[in-house]
């Protein structure tokens, strides 16, 4: 019996001391979906956290990879006993769970990335690629010889619906008798599927790529016969340095680093994030165009598009490499005075989906399930 | 045979109670050790992590349900997979069989008209059903003709899960997901209960314990049973006592994969509450249970057990996770050291080693078997070779 007492005595003591510690710094807590390695998604979620880390003073980051969805909720219990007092989770299928930890723990803050329920203290942050998706379906455009531009999609989903929309729009802004061709390969990770798909394309004709697959496969694939490639959400240009155009990278960070300075300033608390929602994108800094951190257009690729002269209504006549970086100009300056989803434009099947002057709202680019026009492939739940 | 010394291997034909345990729990020490020098190379102590991994599962009231909660899809699996494997029919399609249960209790909870105490019975119903189904045709395969069920069963495990992803992306998508491919979330007359301030759904459980119950009474009481076992043991044997080979094969199979169909309503409609990514529905429940049925050694009962364990297994690898912040494969390690002691262990329990002093040379012939009469007199070539 005493024994038991003083073992009771010295967990409560352990504990506390715990507990104790952790209210000197703030602890964050991330519940990633996949592996830290997986080069894509998960990873740039990971480089996020070690950036924030070192630029929020006092921050304290733990990790978990891999969480199966319906396991956010054990996750999240042991994330707080370790001491988390933000919790962060990055994917969709941990927004349910995410919600009812954060009725049952109303002293912590939550953040779940790409999903829409909020409440007092849980916000919602995402960092969007169709802006960059666009700039990079201009330097396709100009650069396919067969006019087949290739896309290998992971899932049918509205983000990579959205994602492909704004590079075919983009694709079609430069060479109006270009196709996107679509390969679904219905995995976020499989380089033996994305192989596959790219090999498809290419025997279809298909001699430029862009992708959502969270490994370098369709840069290494289409390099292989010697053809140009947009790297997808991490720095892939040294895998295909010759090949690599450009591509989409993404800037977590911004959003952490953001966020929790604003929670240790006190701003945000447990009751004010109801009405918390970012949508960053190229103006904010959370994307950024280039197969690597600082390189816009690969300097093999620049001459190339420098050559294709093509002619714009709002710009004149220009080369497609300025009009990507007017373009850039554009989308960066706060005030975004352009957007690649600005209406007239028709879907595929020639229906009016964004009327002359209006641009698509969150909501209307969050549920987008309509197909560009010059996209061909299987377009699941096309309206 | 061979000599060492005053001792003497050779083979046993049937293996008692307490030396299979001690195997077992033997290969289960020998992968813990094993888990340890890898927690050491990592830069954690052995002895800190398995106190971290104790306080963070068993140690805690809010961790430890999550152990019964993980143990209740692998106990269904398990119970059915020793089931199968008693009538020697090599069931690898435990989580295809999971899956197909999984869309039927998704699918009768969205789609049928039915008055709302009636939800759970019918899907639990058509997850047996679908489970049974899916086992179906490998069985049939090979008692028709003879085609080997590890490959069937296996296959059958993808095209169940291309199924669901069709269905989730295709015609069962929600509208309510934003396009995201789930189905709609259940009505709330078909999601299970819970036990209060855990997760817990413990309809399915208490169906597992019963199924195991059951199980342990129909192998061991009746006449179904009997046949099973006879059948498992020697199907030679079991031909001339004209027991049906087609019809027990049948039936053992049909409960086997129907058990695992009631896995995956349970999953549906006690976790997720709606269809989603195969994967996600199932953490391959239905692959771990094959070692749950393992070490059961074709008991029922005994997977009640074996499932904890593996339950155990599983939410420890969370803790490793969080608390020693290991990497993710850290739990798929526990699980592989695990099996591939045991597997490697098996070969214990043919062999036994026995005290045969060296006899005087004029008395060559005769050596007694001082221990047991079983398979004193059989020769070691005839004896029941493969039993299990």
């Amino acid at each position: 019996m005493r024994w038991l007492t003083l073992a009771a005595v010295l967990i409560l003591v352990g504990s506390l001391a715990v507990t104790g510690g952790a209210q000197q710094k703030l602890k964050a807590g991330f519940i990633y979906v996949g592996p830290i390695g997986d080069y894509g998604w998960t990873h740039a979620h990971d480089q996020g956290r070690k950036i924030a880390e070192k630029m929020v003073s006092g921050l304290e980051t733990l990790y978990v990879e891999s969480v199966p969805e319906a396991q956010a909720e054990p996750f999240i219990d042991k994330l707080i006993q370790q001491g988390a007092r933000v919790i962060f989770t990055t994917s969709f299928g941990f927004m349910d769970g995410t919600l009812a930890a954060a009725k049952r723990y109303p002293n912590q803050i939550f953040a779940h990335a790409s999903g829409f329920k909020r409440a007092p203290n849980m916000a919602t942050y995402m960092a969007d690629f169709y802006q960059v998706y666009y700039l990079n379906g201009l330097m396709a455009g100009a650069l396919t010889k067969s006019n087949k531009v290739g896309y290998v999609g992971a899932f049918p989903i509205p983000e990579v619906k959205r994602h492909i929309g704004a590079f075919a729009l983009g694709v079609r802004a430069v060479n109006p008798r270009a196709t996107v061709h679509v390969r679904w390969i219905f995995e976020w990770f499989k380089p033996s599927a994305a192989k596959e798909a790219t090999e498809a394309l290419i025997a279809e004709g298909v001699d430029v790529f862009a992708f959502t697959e969270d490994s370098p496969t369709v840069v290494q694939v289409a390099a292989k016969r010697g053809l140009p490639s947009f790297s997808h959400y991490s720095p892939m240009q040294k895998f295909a340095p010759n090949h690599v155009v450009s591509g989409q990278l993404v800037h977590w960070e911004k959003i952490y680093v953001d966020f929790l300075s604003k929670v240790v300033a006190g701003k945000y608390t447990t009751e004010n994030l109801q009405n918390v929602d970012y949508w960053w994108l190229l103006a904010e800094g959370a994307v950024e165009v280039g197969g690597d951190f600082g390189v816009p257009v690969s300097p093999a690729w620049k001459s190339k598009l420098q050559a294709v002269q093509v002619t714009t209504l709002d710009l004149g006549r220009l080369s497609v490499h300025d009009l990507v970086m007017k373009r850039l100009a554009q989308m960066t300056d706060p005030k975004v005075t352009f957007d690649p989803f600005t209406g007239p434009i028709r879907d595929r099947k020639g229906k009016l989906v964004v009327p002359a002057g209006k641009r698509m709202t969150v909501g209307e680019l969050n549920t987008m399930e309509w197909a560009a026009p010059g996209i061909v492939g299987p377009w699941p739940k096309e309206p | 045979m061979r000599r060492l010394g005053p001792w003497q291997i050779d083979r046993d034909p049937a293996p008692r109670g307490w030396w299979v345990l001690v195997v077992s729990l033997g290969a289960i020490a020998s992968a813990f050790l094993a888990a340890g020098a890898l927690f050491w190379a990592f830069g954690i102590g052995p002895a800190r992590a398995y106190s971290t991994i104790f306080l963070g599962t068993l140690g805690d009231a809010r961790a430890a349900p999550e152990v019964l909660r993980q143990a209740i899809p692998l106990l269904l699996c398990g119970v059915g997979l020793v089931m199968a494997f008693r009538a020697q029919f090599w069931n690898i399609g435990a989580e295809g069989q999971l899956l197909a249960g999984a869309v039927a209790a998704a699918g009768v909870a969205l789609f049928a008209p039915l008055p709302a105490p009636l939800v759970v019975p019918a899907m639990f119903a058509a997850g047996f059903a679908a489970g049974a189904l899916w086992g179906l045709l490998p069985t049939l395969l090979r008692l028709k003709l003879d085609v080997n069920e590890v490959l069937s069963t296996l296959m059958m495990n993808y095209i169940a899960l291309f199924f669901v992803e069709w269905l989730i992306h295709g015609p069962w998508k929600g509208q309510e997901q934003r396009g995201f491919a789930y189905t709609d979330t259940l009505p709330p007359a078909a999601w299970l209960p819970l036990l209060p301030g855990t997760r817990v759904h413990w309809v399915t459980l208490a169906l597992g314990l019963a199924l195991a119950g059951g199980l342990a009474f129909l192998l061991a009481r009746t006449k179904l049973g009997f046949e099973i076992r006879v059948l498992g043991q020697n199907p030679t044997a079991s031909r001339y006592a004209g027991i049906n080979p087609l019809r027990t094969t049948l039936v053992a199979m049909l409960i086997s994969a129907g058990a695992a169909g009631l896995a995956g309503v349970g999953e549906v409609a006690g976790i997720h509450h709606r269809l989603l990514a195969p994967d996600q529905i199932s953490l391959g429940y239905g692959y771990a249970a094959i070692i749950v049925a393992w070490l059961a050694r074709g008991s029922p009962l005994a997977a009640v057990l074996t499932a904890l364990f593996l339950g155990l297994i599983f939410s420890s690898g969370d803790v490793m996770k969080v608390t020693l912040q290991m990497p993710f494969r850290v739990t798929d390690i526990f699980n592989g050291l695990i099996l591939f002691f045991l597997i490697g262990s098996e070969r214990l329990l043919t062999y036994r080693l026995r005290r045969v002093p060296r006899p005087a040379p004029h008395a060559t012939a005769v050596s007694p078997g001082p221990e047991r009469q079983t398979g004193a007199g059989i020769p070691e070539e005839t004896g029941v070779a493969e039993s299990k």
